[in-house]
């Protein structure tokens, strides 16, 4: 399957109800996938599809939940849109607070159904587009050098050539080669570019080295 | 002094006195002929005292030829007699009893058609002969009769038949078999003597009076001997019946005094004349008048009219050769009061097999009935209230289970909206999704169906059925509390077991109440192994058998006597009558319900029932 169109993968071990929610969303233009328990999901489900899980909770041997912390286990991004039969609040809550996007009882009107996953798939279509950019930053920030990680936390900090090299004990000149080199590596243009960048890195605060 | 003149008529009337007593003895007591051939011997022997006394005090030929020829009949009536009285002792060959009765009657004719009487052709003479205390008396002499042997003939001819008769009894061994023997022999001795004294002195071989009336003597007092053991015997019995009649006597009263005191009626039904005798108790009982007749249309009346027929019927079948009738049924009382009565009885027949009497007890069982019904109301009531409960429980997983239809059937719905709106043709789509609609409703009807089955109040109704079936039902209603509680279910169901007899809804119930028990005890362990229950079914070979097991805690030993009283419960929510009413479910289908702890822990409750007509399906 490929993994860059959305597909929504379905659990349920009721096979009718499985049946009637994949041919639902097919008939709102979704690709479907369908599993008839946990187990199966976890066999035969590629982490890298696009697109989000609708899960019931009452399952014989593992259930929606556990499902939920197996998911988490393994940092999946999938977002969980829970369809329960009898869902309480503590349920609900329990699942909310594992990172469900939504928690949904049968029956589900279409349309509530059909937001979710909308959403869902919005959600983690943002997610892998900042996963994709933030691991392209990241293997801009991996080709630089020792030393350019250094000048690149001290920039950052706001400090001038000047400070720097004094620090450092080298001369302002090698400094700005440094400096020129790193920027051109996390391609960059301003030193502003650049500590936007670092934060998104999550290496403003604490020290590079 | 004559002293023949006093004796003669002492010996007459003391026989006619014995003649006289037997004769009273007969008359009181018509099936005693021996009393009445006795009389008749004794007033023959009378009459011939009193010919003797004539003939020996005549003077007159005429009157002695007379005399000599009419004793033949007064001896024809002795010999008669005499048969008779030794055939009413049931002895005797009958074709001898006719021979000597044939000669005698020969005797009788010839002795009034040749010569003057049977033993002369013609008397010549009558002498004087001196005899003992100076008496004298009257001989007749003359030419004997040739025929006059015919009368030694019958005497001898009736000597045979008693003996004969004394032989048979005496074979027969008995004490009184032989004493009648005796007695026979005796008689016979005693007429031999009689008879021969009377023909010597005829022939003229010896001058003697006619001593035939006193040889006679000892004849009827065997004879009479003979008769008076039997009063006396008699005698005895009254007395012994008169004691044995007294302790009867008491013994009803003890007897009555206990079935008043038991209120039992007592009655006898005389089938052949449709007459009911009973106790002045059963009267009470039935509501009938003391002085009222009564048959059996008359206790009928008395019924309950949904009562009446059905016991008609039962009791005529009945009649046909079984040797009880017992039943129940409604009386109603004069005020319409209702009163029940348990009948007990005994049929008798006579060798026919036809029914004679009926003759049993009836008793008041109004308050055992209204306690029965009143006991029934409660059970009845407790298994609702039961039902309810478990309904309580199980209500989150009903409406689960209503949801996975509803859910799939709006979602399905839904979808056909979507394609039937959209420009493609999804006209095959619309038609599958149509179907699973239409399958997804025939499957919550069929959850509201069993539902209200298991809701309903409804009258226990025993029925053949397969309890695999019965277990499936119940696992489809629990099947999603129990994914739930992610609790597991592995049945292991045997094809070979037999029908029982059973209500279906009360077996569900039992299951029902089993398996959730298991499932609370399961379902708190984190470790998923132990979160399974197993359902056995099997044939033991006297019953079917059916485990619910567990794999939790089991069952603290103390808990383990207490589970199934009533109002015991572990549960903070429990109501302690699950078990209870299991017990009292499984009572009533005649099983077994008992509860066990597990080697490998975890508890386990079997039941069983009795197969259906004891045949394997």
């Amino acid at each position: 399957m490929n993994a860059s169109i959305p597909t929504v993968s379905i659990v349920d071990d009721d096979i009718s109800v499985l049946k009637a929610v994949a041919r639902l969303l097919r008939s709102a233009g979704f690709n479907t996938a369908i599993f008839s328990s946990a187990q199966q999901f976890l066999d035969e489900h590629n982490p890298n599809t696009l697109g989000c899980l609708v899960l019931d909770v009452a399952m014989p041997k593992i259930n929606g939940l556990e499902l939920q912390q197996i998911l988490t286990a393994q940092n999946s991004e999938l977002p969980i849109i829970f369809l329960t039969g009898h869902g309480d609040i503590p349920m609900s809550v329990r699942a909310i607070k594992q990172g469900a996007v939504d928690f949904l009882t049968k029956p589900v009107n279409d349309s509530d159904l059909i937001s979710a996953i909308q959403n869902a798939i919005e959600t983690n279509q943002m997610t892998r587009q900042e996963r994709t950019k933030l691991n392209e930053l990241q293997q801009r920030f991996a080709m630089l050098t020792p030393r350019e990680r250094e000048v690149l936390s001290h920039v950052i900090s706001g400090k001038k050539n000047k400070q720097i090299a004094l620090e450092l004990g080298i001369v302002e000149k090698t400094i700005k080669v440094h400096r020129a080199h790193l920027m051109e590596k996390l391609q960059v243009k301003s030193v502003a570019e650049l500590v936007m960048l670092s934060e998104r890195l999550g290496i403003l605060s604490s020290p590079l080295v | 002094m004559n002293w023949i003149n006093i004796v003669w008529p002492m010996i007459a009337s003391s026989i006619l006195t014995l003649a006289l007593l037997h004769l009273i003895v007969w008359f009181k007591q018509k099936q005693q002929r021996a009393h009445l051939f006795f009389s008749i011997t004794a007033i023959s022997v009378a009459f011939i005292n009193g010919m003797e006394l004539i003939v020996m005090r005549s003077v007159s030929l005429n009157e002695v030829v007379f005399l000599l020829r009419w004793v033949q009949v007064p001896l024809l009536t002795i010999w008669v007699a005499i048969i008779c009285y030794v055939r009413c002792f049931n002895t005797g060959r009958l074709w001898l009893a006719y021979m000597v009765c044939i000669l005698r009657v020969c005797a009788l004719i010839l002795d009034f058609t040749t010569g003057q009487n049977l033993f002369f052709s013609e008397i010549t003479s009558l002498k004087q002969v001196a005899i003992l205390g100076g008496e004298t008396i009257t001989i007749a002499q003359g030419v004997l009769n040739p025929w006059y042997i015919l009368g030694p003939v019958s005497m001898l001819a009736l000597l045979v038949f008693m003996i004969d008769a004394s032989i048979t009894l005496w074979h027969q061994g008995t004490d009184t078999a032989r004493r009648r023997a005796v007695i026979f022999s005796c008689i016979a001795f005693f007429l031999l003597v009689s008879v021969g004294q009377a023909v010597l002195v005829n022939v003229g071989l010896i001058h003697s009076p006619y001593l035939a009336s006193i040889s006679f003597m000892p004849t009827l007092f065997v004879m009479s001997h003979e008769l008076s053991y039997d009063v006396i015997r008699s005698a005895k019995l009254a007395q012994s019946l008169q004691i044995s009649e007294n302790e009867l006597r008491r013994s009803e009263q003890r007897m009555e005094l206990a079935m008043t005191a038991a209120e039992l009626g007592l009655w006898e039904w005389d089938i052949v004349h449709d007459h009911i005798w009973c106790t002045d108790q059963a009267r009470v009982l039935y509501g009938i008048n003391k002085t009222e007749r009564i048959d059996f249309e008359r206790v009928l009346k008395t019924l309950h009219h949904e009562d009446c027929e059905p016991t008609r019927l039962t009791i005529t079948t009945l009649l046909a050769g079984c040797d009880n009738y017992e039943g129940e049924y409604r009386v109603i009382l004069p005020d319409n009061q209702i009163r029940w009565l348990a009948v007990r009885s005994r049929i008798e027949y006579n060798h026919h097999q036809q029914p004679l009497r009926i003759i049993g007890v009836s008793i008041d069982i109004t308050k055992r009935k209204q306690a029965d019904l009143d006991m029934q109301k409660q059970r009845n009531a407790l298994t609702h209230l039961s039902r309810v409960t478990v309904l309580g429980e199980l209500s989150g997983a009903l409406a689960h289970e209503l949801n996975q239809p509803l859910a799939a059937i709006l979602s399905n719905a839904q979808a056909a909206q979507r394609f039937l709106t959209s420009e493609n043709n999804h006209l095959d789509e619309v038609h599958d999704i149509l179907q699973d609609i239409v399958d997804e409703d025939k499957r919550a009807a069929d959850i509201i169906q069993r539902l209200r089955l298991i809701l309903k109040n409804a009258d226990i109704q025993f029925r053949p059925l397969n309890v695999n079936y019965v277990v499936l039902d119940v696992l489809k209603l629990v099947n999603s509390d129990l994914k739930h509680r992610g609790v597991t279910v592995n049945s292991d169901l045997s094809s070979d077991i037999p029908l029982v007899t059973a209500d279906n809804v009360l077996l569900q119930q039992v299951l029902l109440n089993l398996i959730m028990n298991a499932c609370d005890a399961v379902s708190d362990t984190d470790c998923i192994e132990h979160r399974q229950i197993h359902i056995h079914t099997q044939w033991t070979g006297t019953a079917t058998q059916v485990a619910v097991k567990d794999y939790g805690t089991g069952i603290k030993k103390d808990d383990m006597e207490h589970i199934f009283e009533r109002f015991f419960t572990t549960k903070a929510q429990g109501m302690g009558l699950g078990l209870a009413i299991c017990r009292t479910i499984i009572d009533a289908h005649k099983g077994q319900l008992w509860a066990e702890n597990n080697n490998g822990g975890g508890a386990s409750f079997y039941f069983t029932l009795p197969s259906y007509y004891g045949e394997t399906t």
